[in-house]
């Protein structure tokens, strides 16, 4: 899960943060339910970031939307679970299609560029969240969903250390991240990736030479929306509560934002370690020093960040190694 | 004797500071939104919790309570986050929370810990319909309803013309509202709004133009009420009176919009200048000007009861040895006692089954409960607008 991930150098570091992702991590804090708390709200945003990070690297385009796939398929894995006794896996698998059903409304919007698509997405959101508002009969209205069923847990019990609850939690959505992470490498190692590559140079070069760039854009939408969906699933099932304020929220666009551009959007690890960083220094160090008020100093360390390296904070790490090269972007 | 007076009083201090320093000292959690969306009444409600602890630990030498507060940051996860921390601290019961979507799932997190969860800051009837054991609340919508079903009855208004909110607390009440209304013969027209909705205007000429309304209700907040009331003044429907709910009745309020509060009534507990007949609300409203040099207002005494009916409990369950057992959220099942809400008694789901809340009117500086007839602080004035 490195920048570049190549594989001379990148695997080593990559099987080191598996072993430290699914043995220090549990074995050191697993009894601590606060940290692992915090650990798994991280990732939740660390997914949504790499979602968005896919869409805007890849797909190039910018959303302010994503909070819309979130909350469609926090929306979706909770009702099918909920009141059609779906197991929870297919339940979260739903809420990313869900999620990907969303983002086909979407398509006439792909034509939009810049802020016109960004707006368009951001419009998108509201409207989602409108639809949960009065669906009641369905949704449950602005009074939302209560008694979601949780997780499952996947190893009650491993090497004495309780693995259900937070532990569990923390398991499942490491992998899905994993997973996901892995499938953002695979679509931008194959020829969907290069042609997405040249298109991020000439839209209009790559469409010449036969590249049917809306439709590559709106398979990137979908993919990015399914990774939305499922971290909002996995969050409804992880919280066991829903409301449409909160499932549509602006934080779930805001936040994996700022995630993706402090851990370098345009490298598949950046965002999720960006959320880590984010998440984690703010909640564990800033907010013991600053019981309130210590999103000041976030923000702070971000316009540091932003002013002396815009390309975030993994492409920052990796200088000393080697300079960034000109695919950086992709 | 002046020696004799000495040695008794230095008997007597000696016996309050030895009292003192062997007390059992109890941890309590404070989750509560201190920033974000409701650090405003976040702030409020903590007022409220640090009082009614240094009114306990004055009076009470027997036991202790340490409140340890963490902010929520007016989010489902962090408030869920919060109250893991705080059970990691040692707290043995957790008192706080704002917002039925904090509440639920921080409720929810407290009942798995088997902490003891008490609140005046979530009026959702779901959370109290969702089999969470240790799960008490000390108000409720239907507190509400009364005090402005109350109110409505004695202006003897024809008909009612409901602005809510779509969210889910304003929305039940506007509802249940609308229903009692319609039952009782009087006209209710409803008008939901999107709670991202800042221009009332269309609405309020609505009214103006089609419902013809004597009254306004306006089922919302802070913000909601400014925009309605903006829209009023600017299009003077003929109504006699304009209601609202949580949040408008306060000094702030009329602090901050002198010119749109005159007349417009509100739910509120205290009028304005506060003032307590009994010993509680005397210890209270002392406790409360010591620490923050201002009067106290309807957050900080929903904050101090439902805190100091947890620290007594707290303090018989310890009595009993019972706290670590399960005694805590028994001895408040077991609550009824007369506080400065009125009468708390909780039922088998964890709700107030005595709650009812009080209408008061902003007249001048002032601000004067009009209903219930029992409590009222002055007439009401009626017909009465802000323009």
């Amino acid at each position: 899960m490195s920048g570049r991930l190549e594989p001379s150098r990148g695997w080593p570091l990559f099987v080191a943060l598996l072993a430290a992702g699914y043995g220090a991590v549990p074995l050191l804090f697993g009894a601590n339910q606060y940290i692992m708390s915090m650990v798994v709200a991280a990732l939740v945003i660390g997914c949504v970031a790499l979602s968005w990070a896919l869409l805007g690297n890849l797909g190039g385009m910018v959303s302010f939307g994503h909070s819309a796939f979130f909350g469609v398929g926090a929306y979706v894995s909770a009702i099918v679970t909920l009141k059609a006794g779906l197991p929870v896996p297919a339940g979260m698998a739903l809420g990313g299609a869900g999620a990907v059903v969303a983002s086909l409304a979407m398509l006439p919007v792909l034509r939009l560029r810049g802020p016109y698509f960004a707006l368009a997405i951001l419009a998108y959101a509201h409207i989602f969240r409108i639809v949960a508002t009065e669906w009641t009969s369905v949704t449950g209205g602005s009074g939302g969903i209560g008694n979601i069923p949780v997780l499952p847990t996947p190893l009650p019990n491993m090497f004495g250390v309780d693995m259900g609850g937070k532990t569990g939690a923390y398991l499942v959505i490491l992998t899905i991240v994993l997973l996901f992470a892995l499938a953002y490498r695979a679509i931008r190692a194959s020829h969907y990736g290069l042609a997405l590559r040249a298109m991020h140079d000439s839209e209009d070069a790559t469409r010449v030479v036969g590249v049917n760039s809306t439709l590559l854009k709106g398979l990137m939408l979908m993919v990015s929306a399914f990774m939305a969906g499922v971290a909002g699933a996995f969050n409804a099932h992880y919280l066991n509560f829903l409301e449409p304020d909160y499932a549509f929220n602006g934080v779930w666009v805001t936040l994996p934002i700022v995630a993706a551009i402090f851990g370098g959007y345009r490298t598949i690890a950046g965002p999720v370690i960006g959320a880590l960083v984010v998440y984690l220094l703010d909640q564990l160090v800033f907010k013991a020093l600053i019981p309130t008020g210590h999103q000041l100093v976030l923000g702070g360390l971000l316009v540091a960040m932003i002013i002396f390296s815009p390309t975030g904070l993994l492409p920052l790490l990796q200088k000393p190694a080697s300079k960034p090269g000109r695919n950086d972007h992709a | 004797m002046r020696k004799i007076t000495m040695a008794a009083s230095l008997a007597v201090m000696m016996t309050v500071m030895a009292a003192r320093a062997n007390a059992e000292e109890f941890i309590v959690g404070a989750q509560l939104p201190l920033t974000g969306t409701l650090a405003r009444v976040g702030a409020g409600m903590q007022e409220g919790v640090m009082v009614a602890a240094d009114v306990f630990n004055k009076g009470n030498g027997k036991h202790k309570i340490k409140i340890v507060t963490i902010d929520d940051e007016s989010a489902p996860a962090k408030a869920v986050a919060a109250v893991e921390k705080l059970a990691s601290e040692g707290a043995i019961a957790i008192t706080g929370g704002y917002g039925s979507n904090n509440i639920s799932p921080a409720s929810d997190a407290a009942n798995k810990l088997a902490l003891p969860y008490i609140t005046s800051g979530g009026v959702d009837d779901n959370l109290v319909n969702s089999g969470r054991k240790n799960f008490f609340r000390i108000n409720n919508t239907a507190g509400y309803e009364k005090a402005v079903l109350g109110t409505l009855a004695d202006m003897g208004a024809k008909s009612v013309s409901i602005i809510f909110s779509t969210k889910e607390a304003t929305s039940d009440l506007a509802n249940s509202v609308q229903k009692a209304l319609a039952a009782k013969g009087v006209k209710a027209t409803a008008h939901s709004f999107d709670p991202a909705i800042t221009d009332f205007k269309p609405i309020v000429n609505k009214i103006r133009l089609q419902d013809k309304s004597e009254v306004i209700l306006m089922v919302g907040y802070e913000n909601d009420y400014v925009g309605i009331l903006r829209a009023a003044r600017v299009l003077k429907p003929p109504v006699k009176a304009l209601i609202g709910v949580w949040s408008l009745a306060t000094p702030k309020m009329a602090a901050e919009f002198p010119d749109l509060m005159p007349n417009v009534y509100g739910t509120a507990l205290l009028p304005f200048p506060a003032t307590f007949d009994t010993a509680d609300g005397k210890a209270f409203a002392a406790a409360y000007k010591a620490l923050y040099k201002k009067e106290p207002d309807y957050l900080g005494q929903f904050g101090y009861v439902q805190s100091m009916l947890l620290f007594e409990a707290i303090a018989r369950a310890a009595d009993k040895g019972t706290v670590k057992k399960g005694g805590v959220a028994e001895e408040l099942r077991k609550t009824d006692r007369e506080t400065l809400i009125g009468r708390v008694q909780f039922g088998a789901n964890g709700d107030n089954l005595n709650f009812v809340h009080r209408m008061a009117q902003h007249q001048g500086k002032n601000i004067v409960i009009v209903w219930p007839a029992s409590n009222a602080t002055g007439k009401m004035v009626y017909p009465g607008k802000p323009w």
